[in-house]
């Protein structure tokens, strides 16, 4: 589904991603993981167009992505989450997800006017259906502003969604969660992923990682340094010499899950 | 007591075209963070093509108003593409002297149509004034505040209850997000132009029609008005912009009135400037620079 070949990034003289070939199956849900600096938000970056790529392609279902602007990869069906919330405060929550139904269905589906100027019934009991994926039924006329850290981060979860993507790159989903919050997310995932979409997570957290990936990339110093199952990941040997220093040679990988 | 409240009226209704100017100035800037200093002369080379056609055929007002209408929408797109689409995301002061720039070249070009210094712009009705009790209204200024209502109220409308609106909400807010949300910005930044074009042409035509007359400085004027009006309210603030307008319109009558027509535009200079150096938000602008440092403390 989605196939990166050779992609390198260059910020001056730092090579924050090097020569990386990935490619995610449809209907999996990927990790890429690795530690501070090696490279996994300037992956997801490139991904969706937040900056051009030094070298190397970009391809989603075989169509090349390199040089197309943000939105028209959405409408492709990539669509993602940021590390640090960006929601649009002043909306309210539903009005958030209204405004991010964009995929190319919900375009050729509802005519120019309709779709600008009012919300057929579907876009509404797709946002209601949302709102109950994220917990937030109750919130829907709240200011996103007003929401709680934890709330805010589900809405931007549900506002990704709302585009109905079909690969849905999570940059940190987990940042600052507790341990109940991480467990309702991972389940979350998982049911997101039922429903059809392809799910790239980038994490630090390796509870959540461990628990609902299939596949996990790891990233170092802008390399891939190895590609597998969980399990495979953990016991890599050069897995473990990024995460905790050469002489690590017992314990896996940071975080403690293993 | 009665010349106070004649003042008042004449002025809210007056203020009512300041604030749709001021409107279009606030809209641009609330989305872009950019001033756009061509919006007056957009305004001012839309009323010029309607004149054209009045001087030169002896058509309805309803087809000059309309006229007028479309050239401003097209003039505006037109300062899109020149100054807008064309410079970089984050080159604001670039764009902001190239509206400049295009400022000069439509007046240039509203010269080059009619090249007289002033021309008669027609007026909307024939029936002149009216009174009710001591007050005189004028019907030129009663449709100019129905006009303003009107559009206030459709803007409203659309900012609030239409998907295009909130994705302009959108991108006030956050413009890369709402990139990766799929909005198409350059597409809404577009269509904003076009509004605000059309929202400053209605302030324009109604001006105008008031005033019976059109010099190429009208782009000028309009420029003063609706900056003096947008900042007093508060940078990109649109409750502000009508708060704006209403106000600048009634200082300017009473001072009109009270001090002398020389002073109607000085005391405006004044109020401007202690509005800035006491309250530099303006009016409803401080709630805004709050936001602004709290999502500054959130990065």
């Amino acid at each position: 589904m989605l196939e990166l070949q050779g992609l390198t990034k260059h910020f001056g003289g730092v090579k924050a991603l090097n020569e990386l070939d990935l490619t995610v199956e449809e209907g999996g849900i990927i990790g890429l993981i690795g530690p501070n600096g090696s490279g996994k938000s300037t992956a997801i970056n490139l991904i969706c167009g937040v900056y051009g790529e030094t070298a190397g392609t970009v391809h989603f279902r075989g169509v090349l992505m390199n040089g197309k602007p943000p939105h028209q990869r959405l409408r492709a069906g990539i669509a993602r989450t940021f590390q640090n919330i960006r929601l649009f405060p002043e909306l309210t929550v539903w009005q958030n997800l209204w405004v991010a139904q964009n995929s190319p269905q919900d375009i050729s589906r509802q005519r120019f006017l309709p779709r600008w100027f009012g919300t057929t019934r579907q876009a509404r009991k797709e946002i209601a259906d949302l709102l109950e994926l994220a917990d937030l039924a109750h919130k829907g006329d709240e200011l996103a502003s007003n929401l709680a850290f934890g709330e805010q981060r589900r809405l931007e979860f549900a506002r990704a969604a709302a585009a109905r993507p079909l690969l849905l790159l999570l940059d940190e989903p987990a940042a600052g969660m507790s341990r109940q919050e991480i467990d309702d997310l991972g389940q979350r995932i998982r049911r997101l992923r039922d429903s059809g979409v392809t799910i790239l997570l980038v994490e630090h957290m390796m509870e959540l990682v461990m628990g609902v990936t299939e596949q996990i990339a790891v990233l170092n110093f802008g390399h891939r340094i190895a590609f597998g199952t969980p399990g495979e990941v953990q016991s890599d040997r050069a897995v473990q010499e990024a995460y905790l220093g050469t002489d690590a040679t017992e314990s896996g990988p940071a975080g403690g899950s293993a | 007591m009665i010349d106070f409240v004649q003042n008042t009226v004449d002025g809210i209704m007056f203020g009512s075209s300041y604030a749709l100017l001021a409107i279009g100035f606030t809209i641009v800037f609330g989305v872009m963070r950019r001033l756009n200093l061509a919006f007056g002369a957009t305004i001012m080379l839309g009323a010029y093509a309607g004149t054209w056609l009045h001087v030169h055929y002896q058509v309805n007002v309803l087809v000059i108003a309309l006229t007028t209408l479309a050239c401003t929408v097209l003039a505006g797109i037109y300062v899109e593409r020149l100054c807008f689409r064309a410079v970089r995301r984050d080159a604001a002061l670039a764009s902001m002297v190239s509206s400049f720039v295009i400022w000069m070249q439509l007046e240039e070009v509203a010269v080059h149509l009619l090249p007289e210094r002033t021309y008669p712009f027609p007026s909307l009705f024939v029936a002149g004034s009216f009174e009710i009790g001591p007050f005189l209204f004028r019907a030129e200024q009663i449709t100019m505040l129905l006009l303003a209502v009107v559009m206030v109220g459709a803007l409203h409308l659309l900012l609030h209850r239409t998907r295009y609106g909130l994705a302009l909400r959108a991108m006030s807010e956050n413009p890369q997000a709402a990139g990766y949300m799929g909005i198409h910005t350059e597409w809404v930044m577009l269509c904003a132009f076009a509004l605000v074009s059309l929202v400053g042409g209605v302030a324009g035509y109604a001006i105008l029609a008031t005033d019976e007359q059109i010099t190429p400085y009208f782009g000028l004027w309009a420029t003063f008005k609706g900056l003096i009006a947008m900042m007093l309210g508060g940078m990109g603030s649109l409750p502000g912009a009508i708060v704006g307008g209403l106000v600048l319109g009634m200082v300017e009558a009473h001072s009109q009135w009270y001090l002398g027509n020389e002073y109607k535009d000085l005391s405006a200079y004044v109020l401007l400037f202690a509005m800035l150096v006491l309250r530099p938000g303006g009016f409803m602008g401080q709630r805004i620079l709050s936001r602004e440092e709290l999502a500054f403390r959130r990065v």
